[in-house]
């Protein structure tokens, strides 16, 4: 008995390690770490980042990105602009969908005009702040009829977009998911609410077709369409995405090989450096978006309203140590960044020059300046009538891990400096975080935003009375009418006045402290030396594989 | 018996009725927002909240998600997989989460029970000091540190399982966080199984069995382990609901698109998903009355001492 048992005892252990089942390895796959799961592959309802990255790859909308992030033709051949700068004619060429149908105009129309009926988070990309698309605003704010939008199929292969006026940047927004085109003909053959749940509803016309996916998984991969128009400049077989949370986790399955491209953060990017295999491995990309500081300035908050106080606002964005911030927490390479509107993303189309690449600009009032920052605060408690001020500074605690260190060394800048003041720190959800920002309901807050398309706007836009992204509730006349005279007035048509004039808003913005910007993230990553060809872009889509190519 | 059973189902029922409503109210005084916009203005997002009805009072909202309910449809994601219906998402969690928490049950149990019998039978020797330090750390160590120990050592440094969960290797890949999964069943049941049958070795009942000449196995499969198992049962049960409703940081580690994983995304992600923490909800609470019941049934059949006792209970 006691024999047998023991025998069973080995039996039983020895079973459960030897369980094997037969390997496929699939090693022409470029294998990509992503950091969260794939949301949406449906363009009227994805958010974030991976999932845009993940729908770029299959499906080609009228512009795609070249590697400097230029707008060059795509399912368009070419483009005909009226003489006002109005009506966009394109014209498209001969693609085919996955399922042998033709990508036609009609494709475009359907899928713009679900984006404005359905109204949901990128629809704005049309209405008058960014695309003016002609008739959007009524179609996405007031319910009108989704016909009435400003796009026209001509015939199959001949597609005009009217616009309420000129949109210097138009080409390049084309190339963002939330302008491709879907198969109208596919789309109402699948059950509602099911379109990009699987490689069975989704439907490519792009370099990759989706080969394996369900909403939630941690792995899912892409292979090669053969009958992408392009298709002989594509080099990859597919590409297996993992997601990874972990940067420990990540580095592993780079060192194992298991992964060709990962992303690294905090004390894995100073390992990599260290490690003579890894460092020549290791590259910098801008991630595009800023991190910054909000302060509400209505009564609510900041016992009373406080930060309203323009020099009490200068006070605290001179005491940040940015280079501290980036240097030592942060550690991945991100930029400390002294402007309103982040490096990088945006260039202008005359001068090619980088609109924010002179941070040098406002550090009159954005530095680390303890001894201007103590005549701010002297002016500020003298103006407000006291002498000790507590607030609260909210921040994401699943917003990176290395978030709630530069909270921390935020607050001890901040309390070292300014005699009197008390940061009490307080970690939330992000989703949280935003409702606070939201309801009006916070004193200061740590946040961020990337840019969805390539202009100063992107950034200058959400300080105008009003708009749903002025968390602080700063309102500046001059302000609103230059932004104004930008998006839709005076400088539409001409080109420099109008880039001028953002860049005068900007220091409006910089000069009263509207926000404190504290850096402008980018991403470590770790890549095979195989690998090569992958373009990454700080705005719209980050990564781009069509020209990639391993061993 | 027959009332017995329909007793306990009906308050089953009622139970469940009253956590889905405390679930239902529960989720929607959390902090946060389902719908986590930085770029849909005031009208965009109100008449998101009208289209999902979450401007209705909470019990006509209750009133129309049990309808919808009981027609087994959960809704739709509202901030996580948006749009999607969550049955398409569940089902495909639910069935990983199943089938990786059902081989460690499997597992936990067969391995737990023979260690188990093996230190009852050799009280005070080697191989019962063995049993109860592995179980004893098998209680201690959390299944993800055994989960980042196997992967360390069998992926990484001996590169022979898959770094993560590959869906198109699903028992391959189970191997491991099935295991460590195990760890807590296997040590919990060992510990019970060897001290009940102790306990049992020491009754008088099995004195006389013996001295009537019954030995060896069949006195133990007979008298002792059956007497044994009761307590095994009822410790056993809410080990299978934990291991069936998926561990969330294994999950995580390895990549396994399971309810753990689903559960925290749904909490933690952009908004918070109302419609997914209920599904969820209802699964864990459906599972956790559900197994509960069949424990208390199955210990009529275990013994039928129990079985007797409910009888007189009916009759008196």
């Amino acid at each position: 008995m006691k024999k047998l048992l023991s025998l069973l005892l080995v039996v039983a252990v020895l079973a459960s390690c030897a369980v094997t089942v037969a390997f496929a390895d699939s090693d022409a796959y470029l294998g990509v770490m992503l950091t969260t799961n794939v949301m949406s592959l449906d363009t009227n309802l994805a958010t974030d980042g991976e999932s845009f990255e993940v729908i770029a790859n299959c499906i080609d909308g009228l512009t795609q990105m070249d590697a400097d992030g230029a707008a060059v033709p795509a399912i368009a051949e070419s483009y005909d602009v009226s003489e006002d700068g109005t009506v966009y004619t394109f014209h498209l060429r001969d693609a085919k969908w996955a399922n042998g149908a033709d990508v036609t105009a009609y494709d475009f129309e359907f899928a713009w005009k679900r984006i404005a009926q359905e109204a949901g988070e990128y629809a704005y990309l049309l209405d008058s702040s960014v695309g003016c698309v002609k008739n959007a605003d009524a179609i996405i704010y007031e319910g009108a009829d989704p016909d009435t939008l400003g796009v026209e199929a001509v015939d199959a292969k001949t597609f005009v977009v009217t616009l309420e006026v000129p949109v210097s940047f138009f080409p390049s927004l084309m190339y963002f998911p939330t302008f491709y085109p879907i198969n109208e003909e596919f789309y109402n053959s699948l059950e509602a609410g099911t379109y990009g749940t699987s490689p069975e509803t989704f439907l490519s016309n792009g370099a990759f077709v989706l080969e394996n996916y369900t909403p939630g998984t941690a792995s899912l991969s892409l292979k090669r369409n053969e009958t992408y128009w392009d298709a002989d400049n594509v080099k990859l077989a597919g590409i297996k995405y993992q997601v990874i949370q972990n940067s420990g986790e990540a580095l592993d399955a780079f060192n194992k090989g298991e992964l060709n491209m990962v992303t690294v953060s905090g004390n894995q990017v100073a390992a990599a450096e260290n490690d003579p295999k890894l460092a020549e491995n290791l590259s910098v990309t801008g991630a595009g978006y800023m991190w910054y500081l909000s302060f509400s300035q209505t009564e609510n908050n900041a016992q009373g309203g406080m930060l309203a106080n323009k020099n009490l606002r200068l006070a605290i964005s001179n005491v940040i140590d940015r280079y501290n911030l980036v240097d030592n927490y942060v550690m991945d390479g991100s930029l400390a960044t002294f402007t309103a509107v982040p490096p990088q993303f945006a260039a202008s189309s005359t001068t090619g020059e980088d609109f924010s690449a002179d941070q040098d600009l406002f550090l009159d009032v954005c530095d680390y300046n303890p001894e201007a920052a103590a005549e701010y605060y002297a002016l500020a408690k003298e103006e407000l009538g006291q002498d000790e001020f507590t607030f609260t500074m909210i921040y994401g605690s699943n917003e990176g891990n290395e978030i709630a260190l530069v909270a921390q060394a935020i607050k001890e800048d901040i309390e070292a400096e300014l005699d009197g003041m008390t940061i009490n720190l307080q970690p939330m959800t992000k989703s949280e975080r935003l409702d606070k920002m939201q309801n009006d309901n916070y004193d200061i807050a740590l946040t961020r935003w990337g840019p969805d398309y390539a202009d100063p706007m992107t950034y200058l836009g959400m300080w105008i009375t009003d708009n749903s992204n002025n968390y602080g509730f700063w309102s500046n006349a001059e302000y609103d009418q230059l932004i104004a005279d930008c998006t839709t007035g005076a400088y539409v048509s001409d080109y420099d006045a109008r880039w001028a004039a953002m860049l005068e808003a900007e220091t409006i913005v910089m000069q009263e402290a509207v926000i404190a910007p504290l850096y402008t993230k980018a991403n470590a990553n770790l890549i095979s030396s195989d690998v090569e060809g992958v373009q990454f872009h700080p705005v719209a889509l980050n990564r781009v594989y069509k020209a990639a190519s391993i061993g | 018996m027959l009332k017995y059973v329909l007793k306990r189902v009906g308050l089953a029922a009622l139970t469940l009725l009253i956590i889905v409503f405390l679930l239902f109210w529960l989720v929607r005084i959390m902090p946060g927002n389902p719908f986590p916009s930085e770029r849909m203005n005031d009208i965009q997002i109100a008449n998101k909240r009208a289209e999902l009805g979450l401007d209705n009072p909470i019990l006509v909202q209750f009133w129309n998600y049990i309808t919808k309910l009981l027609h087994g449809d959960f809704g739709n994601g509202t901030s996580l997989y948006y749009g999607v219906p969550i049955k398409t998402v569940l089902n495909t969690a639910v069935s990983n989460s199943f089938r990786i928490g059902g081989i460690s049950i499997l597992l936990g149990t067969a391995v737990g029970l023979l260690l188990g019998i093996t230190a009852a039978l050799n009280r005070g020797k080697f191989l019962d000091g063995f049993c109860t330090v592995f179980s004893i750390i098998g209680v201690c160590v959390p299944s993800y540190v055994f989960m980042i120990f196997l992967q360390y050592t069998f992926s990484f440094k001996i590169p022979f399982f898959p770094y993560f969960f590959d869906d198109s290797r699903f028992l391959f890949s189970s191997v491991m966080p099935a295991l460590s999964l195990s760890l807590f069943t296997m040590s919990t049941i060992a510990r019970f199984t060897r001290n009940e049958m102790v306990e049992v070795f020491d009754s008088d009942y099995v004195r006389l069995a013996e001295s009537k000449g019954l030995y060896g196995s069949k006195l133990v499969r007979a008298h002792v382990l059956r007497n044994a198992l009761i307590p095994i049962v009822t410790v056993l049960a809410p080990l299978v609901v934990d291991l069936l409703t998926g561990a969330l940081v294994v999950e995580k580690i390895y990549g396994i698109n399971g309810i753990g994983k689903l559960m925290v995304d749904a909490i933690t992600g952009e908004g918070i998903d109302y419609n997914y923490v209920l599904a969820l909800g209802i699964l864990y609470s459906t599972l956790y009355i559900t197994v509960m019941l069949l424990v208390d049934l199955l210990y009529g059949v275990l013994d039928p001492r129990i079985r007797v006792a409910k009888k007189r209970g009916e009759a008196a």
